[in-house]
C-alpha cells in the first residue's frame, strides 16, 4: 500500500473534525475526495501534509512503509508527498527559483541523489513553466505575491513539477479558477501522472474530474467517508448534491 | 547621578570650558540635569537602558596618539579613519575636512541645542571632546568612507560632526562603526543641505556587547535638497538611533530608514522625526526590526507638517518580526498635521514570523530554519536589494549571514 490512512481521528480546538477515517491509495491510482463545505477534506489535507496545529486523537497513516507521524512536515515532503494549496501563500521577498532549489536539494539529498547546480535548475524551471504557459517573468516575481488566483495554481503546479512528488495532494485546485485556467492546470497534472504517482484531488465539483479522471471518488461528510466508487459517485453528487449523504 | 561633580572633575580635558558663552549654555544643560527626574516611563530617550550606566559613568578621554588617515585615493572617493571621533585637517577643491579644536567655536555654537527631553545629547554638549567638520563644496559630486575608530576600553566618547553641502553639491557617506572595546561613543552629526544639494548617509553598525553607540543627527534640508539615511544595526552592544530632519525649503526631501538585528540581551532606542516647514516636500520614515532571544526595541516616529507646508506627501512604516516570545519591540508612529492638503500616513506590524508562510515553504521540503532564515531576508529583501555599491551590498550580506547563523 503506498498511503494507507487507518481509524484517523483528529480535532482542532476542541472540535473533533476527522472521525474514525480510512483511506487506501496505491501507486498509479487517482483518489477524489467530495464533499460539502466543513467535512474535513481540507484538515485531512493539511494533516496529511503535517501542519502542527491539529491534535491527532486516534489512527495511523503509513506513507510509503513510513508512519507518517514520525516525519515532521519537510520530511514529508523530502519523502515525495505534496500539497498544492487551496489558498497559496504570498511571501514578499521570496523569489520561487532560490526556494524551489533549495528544496529540490533537501530532496535529493535525503534520497542521496547529487545537488542539481544552479544552471540546470534555472532550465529545469525554465522548461517547466513555459509547459504550464507561464511567462519567465512571473518567475522573477515574489512567491505568489500580487497573483491572480489562477496564476497562484498554475504556480502550484509548477512547484509540483518540479519537486515531481510520488504523492500530489490538490486541495480544492479548481477554486477560483475560469475554466481556461482549469484546463491549463488540469493538463499540467495530467502530464504528471505515471504509473508510479498517485494523486489525491480535494474538490466540491464534478468539473475538475472530467479533465482529470480518477479511478476512485470518496464522498466525505463530517469527518467520515461515507461512500466510496468510481467516476459515477461525482455524477451522482453533480446531480443531486450531498444532501442524500448527510 | 552627579553628573556636575563629574563636569567640574573633568573640564579642564572638555573642549570650549574657557569660553563664556559655552559657560552659560552648559550652566543651564546642569540646571536640566540637576532637576529632572528621569523618568524613563515616559522619556523616549531612556527607555530599556540603565540609567547608571550612562549618566554616572566616569569620564575618560585619550587624545589619539596616532594621526588618522584621509585619503583621496580616487578623485572622487574620500576615506576617512576617525580616532577617538578625531581626524586630520585636509583641503582639496571638493572638500575641506577640520578638526573641532581647530575649528573656530562660533560655528560650532550655531549649532548648539538644548534638549529638555534628550539627555543624551546634552550630555554630549556638556562633554564635548571630539569631533569634525566636513565641508562639500559647490557643485561636486563626492563619496566618501569614515572608519569610526575607538582605541581604548572605558572610554568616553563625546563627539560632534557639522556636514556642510554646499549649493548643489551630492555626497554618499558610509561610516562604519565596528568596536570591539567596551567603550561609550555619543556622537551628534549636525547636517545642512542647501539648494539643489543631496546627502546619502549609510551607517553600518557592529559593534560588540560591550560597547555602546548613541548616535543623533540633526540634518536641515533647503530648497530641492535631499537627505537619504539609511542604517544597518548588527551591534551587539546597545544602540540607539535619533535622527531628526527639518524641511525648511519647498522641494526638499528626507528619507530616514533603518533596520536592526538584535539578539541576546541586547538594547536599541530608534526615533526618526521629520518636520515639514515649507510646501511640496517629501518625507519618509521606515525602520524594520528582527528581534531575538530577550532583546528589546523601540521605534518612534513623528511627522509634522506645519500649516504652512502644503502638498506635503509624508509616509511612516514600522515592521518588526519577533522570533522568541521573550523579545519585545514598542512602536509609536505619530502625525501632527496642521496643514489641510497633505497625503501623510503611518503602519506598524510586529509579531512572531508568519507560521502559515513557515508551513509553505517546509511542506515544499526545506528545513525549519532554512525556511525561517529565507523568511528573514525576504524581510529586509527590499532594503538589501536597494544597496547601489557591491562592496557595502557584500559587508552587509556578510553581517546578516553571521546574525542568521545564531538563529536556531
Amino acid at each position: 500500500m503506498f498511503l494507507e490512512i487507518k481509524d484517523l481521528s483528529v480535532k482542532i480546538e476542541n472540535k473533533n473534525i476527522l472521525k474514525s477515517l480510512n483511506l487506501n491509495i496505491n501507486k498509479g491510482e487517482v483518489h477524489a475526495i467530495m464533499g460539502p463545505n466543513g467535512s474535513g477534506k481540507s484538515t485531512l489535507a493539511n494533516v496529511l501534509a503535517g501542519k502542527e496545529d491539529y491534535e491527532i486523537l486516534n489512527g495511523k497513516i503509513i506513507f510509503k512503509d513510513n508512519d507518517l507521524f514520525d516525519l515532521n512536515i519537510e520530511e514529508r515532503a523530502q519523502e515525495g508527498m505534496f500539497l498544492a494549496f487551496q489558498y497559496p501563500v504570498e511571501i514578499p521577498g521570496v523569489n520561487i527559483t532560490p526556494f524551489l532549489h533549495s528544496a529540490i536539494n533537501s530532496k535529493r539529498k535525503r534520497m542521496n541523489q547529487d545537488e542539481i547546480d544552479n544552471l540546470s535548475f534555472a532550465k529545469l524551471l525554465k522548461s517547466k513553466a513555459s509547459d504550464l504557459g507561464i511567462n519567465i517573468d512571473m518567475l522573477k516575481r515574489s512567491v505568489n505575491t500580487g497573483f491572480s488566483g489562477g496564476e497562484k495554481k498554475r504556480y502550484e503546479i509548477l512547484q509540483m513539477s518540479i519537486l515531481n512528488p510520488d504523492l500530489a495532494i490538490l486541495d480544492e485546485t479548481d477554486s477560483g479558477l475560469d475554466i481556461d485556467a482549469l484546463k491549463i492546470v488540469t493538463d499540467g497534472v495530467n502530464k504528471l501522472k505515471t504509473k508510479d504517482n498517485s494523486f489525491l484531488i480535494i474538490t466540491h465539483y464534478q468539473k475538475l474530474l472530467d479533465y482529470i479522471k480518477p479511478d476512485y471518488v470518496h464522498v466525505m461528510v463530517n469527518g467520515s467517508i461515507v461512500k466510496s466508487g468510481g467516476s459515477e459517485i461525482a455524477a451522482e453528487i453533480e446531480k443531486d448534491g450531498f444532501q442524500k449523504f448527510q | 547621578m552627579n553628573i556636575l561633580d563629574n563636569y567640574q572633575k573633568n573640564k579642564k580635558n572638555i573642549f570650549f570650558t574657557e569660553n563664556k558663552d559655552v559657560q552659560n549654555y552648559r550652566e543651564k544643560l546642569l540646571t536640566i540635569f540637576e532637576n529632572d527626574r528621569f523618568d524613563r516611563k515616559n522619556n523616549e530617550s531612556l527607555k530599556n537602558i540603565n540609567l547608571k550606566n550612562f549618566f554616572d559613568f566616569k569620564y575618560k578621554y585619550l587624545v589619539p596618539e596616532e594621526i588618522s588617515v584621509i585619503n583621496n585615493y580616487q578623485d572622487d572617493n574620500y576615506s576617512i579613519v576617525s580616532i577617538n571621533g578625531q581626524c586630520s585637517n585636509f583641503k582639496d577643491d571638493k572638500i575641506e575636512i577640520t578638526k573641532i579644536l581647530d575649528e573656530d567655536y562660533n560655528d560650532f555654537s550655531k549649532n548648539n541645542i538644548i534638549e529638555k527631553n534628550d539627555h543624551f545629547v546634552n550630555l554630549n554638549s556638556l562633554f564635548l571632546n571630539s569631533g569634525f567638520k566636513i565641508v562639500i563644496k559647490k557643485n561636486n559630486n563626492i563619496k566618501i568612507k569614515i572608519s569610526n575608530i575607538v582605541t581604548d576600553d572605558a572610554l568616553t566618547i563625546f563627539q560632534k560632526n557639522n556636514y556642510f553641502c554646499e549649493e548643489g553639491s551630492s555626497v554618499s557617506l558610509i561610516e562604519e562603526y565596528e568596536n570591539k572595546n567596551n567603550s561609550t561613543s555619543n556622537i551628534l552629526n549636525v547636517i545642512k543641505l542647501e539648494k539643489n544639494s543631496k546627502f546619502n548617509h549609510f551607517l553600518i553598525q557592529d559593534n560588540s556587547p560591550n560597547h555602546n553607540l548613541i548616535i543623533t543627527s540633526h540634518s536641515s534640508c533647503k530648497k530641492a535638497s535631499t537627505y537619504n539615511q539609511k542604517v544597518y544595526n548588527f551591534s551587539e552592544g546597545y544602540v540607539r538611533n535619533f535622527h531628526y530632519s527639518k524641511l525648511l525649503e519647498t522641494n526638499s526631501e528626507a528619507d530616514l530608514q533603518g533596520i536592526f538585528f538584535l539578539k541576546d540581551n541586547n538594547t536599541s532606542n530608534n526615533k526618526t522625526f521629520v518636520k515639514h516647514l515649507a510646501g511640496e516636500c517629501k518625507s519618509n520614515q521606515v525602520y524594520k526590526g528582527i528581534l531575538n532571544d530577550r532583546a528589546k526595541a523601540t521605534y518612534f516616529s513623528n511627522t509634522h507638517v506645519d500649516q504652512v507646508a502644503q502638498k506635503t506627501e509624508g509616509y511612516q512604516l514600522s515592521k518588526g518580526i519577533l522570533l522568541s516570545d521573550n523579545a519585545s519591540y514598542f512602536s509609536k508612529p505619530e502625525l501632527k498635521i496642521y496643514a489641510d492638503d497633505v497625503k501623510c500616513s503611518h503602519g506598524s506590524t510586529i509579531g512572531p514570523i508568519d507560521e502559515n508562510a513557515i508551513f509553505y515553504l517546509r511542506s515544499r521540503g526545506m528545513s525549519k530554519i532554512a525556511a525561517t532564515k529565507m523568511l528573514i531576508s525576504s524581510f529586509i529583501n527590499e532594503e538589501l536589494s536597494s544597496i547601489d555599491d557591491e562592496q557595502m551590498f557584500q559587508t552587509i550580506q556578510k553581517k546578516l549571514v553571521r546574525y542568521l547563523s545564531k538563529v536556531k
